[in-house]
């Protein structure tokens, strides 16, 4: 038997609802949770630590039966997004707090604290109240009081999304350093891709309380499995055929456009083909690359998505989402009518294909709903992507 | 760098209706009338008078019996409202909205009827006979003042707790559950003190609701001189003799001592501790 393993959990309170979610976990693996608001993530953690009773199913913690065990039972952790600290306490009795029913001894708990204090650099606020704390330093000090008991499973329940873009990514560091002392094992519910790439070993995608994919995160990301994920993650998508085998490459005719793609695939099989926004160049001229796909194309519109700017381009009968830098856009002079080149690698151009029997195609829907997604995604892991693809740009 | 001008805009009243004048007319004839009421019941006496009338007998017997049956009242209803308020905020019981239902109806209640429900309650029908054979007497006594003041403020006090416990988020709670403290360690170390300000106010409007308390007390205690006589009924006894200078004295008292509370009230409620 795994770690933590859930078994077709069942719940609904009306507002959201979990529906036969199974999962499981060993030891030391760092889960991330995906999936749109409502969609139950969160009910999950508050199910998994107790919070909730269930309905229905079993939950498994080192192969004993928690299910109707109450919360402090459990010695299971959460940290929510909005950090929950005592506010009649300062930090070093927050921290203590939770010590006290494990440890009698003050000099232990003490130093305790301190360590934790000094892993999280929060050493300097032991004395603070949370009021007089920024969010970053408030959600160290969660981190701290939640970490130091050692929890048998750590909660995080979107712990960063309140906070800026530089906080987020020196708390990552600063928990997966936290987390490998403690050696944890975390589920953590979050909208922000980084927060995957940085420490997740493991991705679970729940849409409505219903485990839609689960895996490693480079398939997850890599090979979205059709409908909600590829939609989840904001992808382009296009519905088309198998044209025929080119070496090792497909060759795909998809609204009017002729894309080459390394997934291979049967001639004259129908497929829908997923193209990462992030992973399309743009380019002024036709360049020579090693990219196999250049479509030419219009630009119909530029957005500015928090830092980072989205051009729709029309190609064929269709319209491509691409994101770059505001730099590159300025480079390249971009403004709606001017010609412009999409170029990317075949090996990003996915072939996803529909399960046997799954539900009707949701291809209308995915266009619809990329905007909504893709500012998600945009704070996620793009920032690498587009530093090295405005380099390209400019190149 | 230019310091940033604000530029005052003067709006014209041309355009305002007819309607904002009324409405803002109403609103200050209205507060006048209340403020010269308050104005003439502190002015109307002497100083001399008014020293006098407290140092009297009576007064100082019926602000002593005040004072004492509304601690003792105001202690009562906060060990009871403080439970009550907890369970009706944070569990789900059968029953739990026909008591948050009978704890309404005292607010459009009439205090007198509520005397009387009382009297009959504690009267010679009902408990009456068992408390009696107890040494318990309610009716036509002091405790019978704290029973009916206990009535009387008890769902103000659970509405107040009742709305402070609800602002506070149940994850404090649950946070300190998944420590591995219990529901009632979590209530003592956790929900009690992030409520105290909400309880300090309560305690506040408990206690001049009680002293304040005239018509069930009354009915139920009998106001008699010298005996079962507090503040309101000194008023009321006063004024049935035509002895304007007692009445209004205690008056004043209940004035200042509703000011105050307000005042503490206004300071307390909502957390700003």
């Amino acid at each position: 038997m795994s770690f933590l393993e859930v078994r077709d959990l069942c719940l609904d309170l009306g507002e959201f609802e979990l529906s036969g979610i199974g999962m499981r976990a060993e030891k030391g693996d760092y889960l991330a949770l995906i999936g749109p608001s409502g969609s139950g993530k969160s009910l999950l953690l508050e199910t998994v630590i107790g919070f909730y009773g269930l309905e229905k199913g079993r939950i498994f913690l080192e192969g004993r039966d928690i299910t109707d065990l109450p919360p402090d039972k459990r010695q299971i952790s959460i940290v929510y997004q909005d950090h929950v600290l005592f506010p009649h306490m300062d930090v070093f009795e927050n921290i203590a707090y939770a010590l006290r029913k494990k440890l009698k001894d003050k000099t232990l708990i003490e130093a305790e604290v301190r360590q934790i204090a000094g892993v999280l650099g929060i050493g300097e606020l032991l004395h603070r109240k949370p009021s007089t704390l920024s969010g970053g330093e408030k959600q160290r000090a969660a981190l701290a009081r939640s970490l130091v008991v050692r929890p048998k499973l750590l909660l995080l329940d979107e712990p960063f999304s309140a906070l800026d873009a530089r906080t987020r990514e020196k708390l990552r560091d600063m928990l997966r350093k936290a987390i490998s002392e403690y050696s944890t094992t975390v589920l953590h519910v979050t909208h922000d891709f980084e927060d995957i790439w940085a420490l997740a070993n493991r991705v679970v995608v729940i849409r409505k309380g219903e485990v839609m994919q689960e895996g490693d995160p480079e398939s997850v990301f890599r090979k979205p499995s059709p409908d909600f994920v590829a939609e989840f993650l904001g992808t382009n998508v296009l519905k088309g055929k198998v044209k025929a085998l080119e070496g090792k490459l497909t060759v795909l005719e998809s609204e009017g456009l002729e894309i080459y793609s390394a997934d291979p695939g049967k001639p004259g099989e129908e497929i829908t083909v997923s193209v990462r926004p992030e992973e399309i160049i743009l380019a002024r001229g036709a360049v020579e690359s090693s990219a196999r796909n250049t479509l030419k194309g219009r630009v119909a519109g530029i957005f500015k998505k928090e830092h980072l700017v989205v051009v729709e381009l029309r190609t064929g009968n269709t319209e491509l989402k691409a994101v770059i830098t505001p730099t590159s856009c300025e480079l390249l002079d971009l403004e709606p009518g001017s010609e412009i080149y999409a170029v990317f690698k075949a090996a990003n151009a996915r072939i996803i294909r529909e399960p046997e029997g799954s539900r009707g195609n949701c291809v209308g829907n995915l266009d619809g709903n990329l905007d909504r997604n893709l500012d998600r995604n945009l704070d996620g892991n793009l920032g690498c992507n587009c530093e090295a693809k405005a380099a390209a740009e400019q190149g | 760098m230019q310091p940033v001008k604000y530029v005052q805009v003067k709006t014209s009243f041309v355009e305002h209706s007819w309607f904002r004048s009324a409405t803002i007319g109403i609103a200050c004839f209205f507060t006048f009338l209340l403020f010269m009421a308050v104005g003439t019941l502190l002015l109307v006496l002497k100083p001399s008078e008014l020293l006098s009338a407290l140092l009297s007998e009576e007064m100082i017997y019926s602000m002593k019996l005040s004072m004492l049956t509304s601690s003792v009242s105001t202690l009562t209803v906060l060990g009871c409202s403080v439970p009550t308020a907890y369970a009706l905020s944070r569990f789900d019981f059968p029953g739990k909205s026909l008591i948050k239902a009978v704890l309404g109806l005292p607010m459009a209640f009439p205090e007198l009827v509520m005397g009387l429900a009382l009297l009959l309650l504690f009267g010679h029908g009902f408990l009456g006979p068992v408390l009696e054979a107890l040494g318990i007497k309610v009716i036509f006594s002091k405790l019978g003042i704290v029973v009916a003041q206990f009535f009387v403020a008890f769902p103000y006090a659970v509405r107040i707790i009742y709305s402070t416990f609800e602002d506070i988020n149940p994850r404090y709670e649950q946070v300190s559950r998944s420590f591995g403290y219990g529901e009632f360690e979590t209530f003592r170390n956790v929900t009690l003190p992030m409520a105290r300000s909400g309880l300090f106010a309560s305690t506040v409007i408990t206690f001049a609701r009680c002293i304040g308390a005239f018509g069930a007390v009354l009915i139920l205690a009998g106001g008699s001189y010298m005996h079962t006589e507090v503040l309101p009924v000194t008023l009321y006894l006063n004024i049935s003799y035509g002895n304007l200078e007692m009445a209004i004295t205690s008056g004043v008292l209940l004035m200042v001592i509703a000011f105050l509370a307000i005042l503490i009230f206004e300071r307390f409620e909502g957390g700003k501790l």
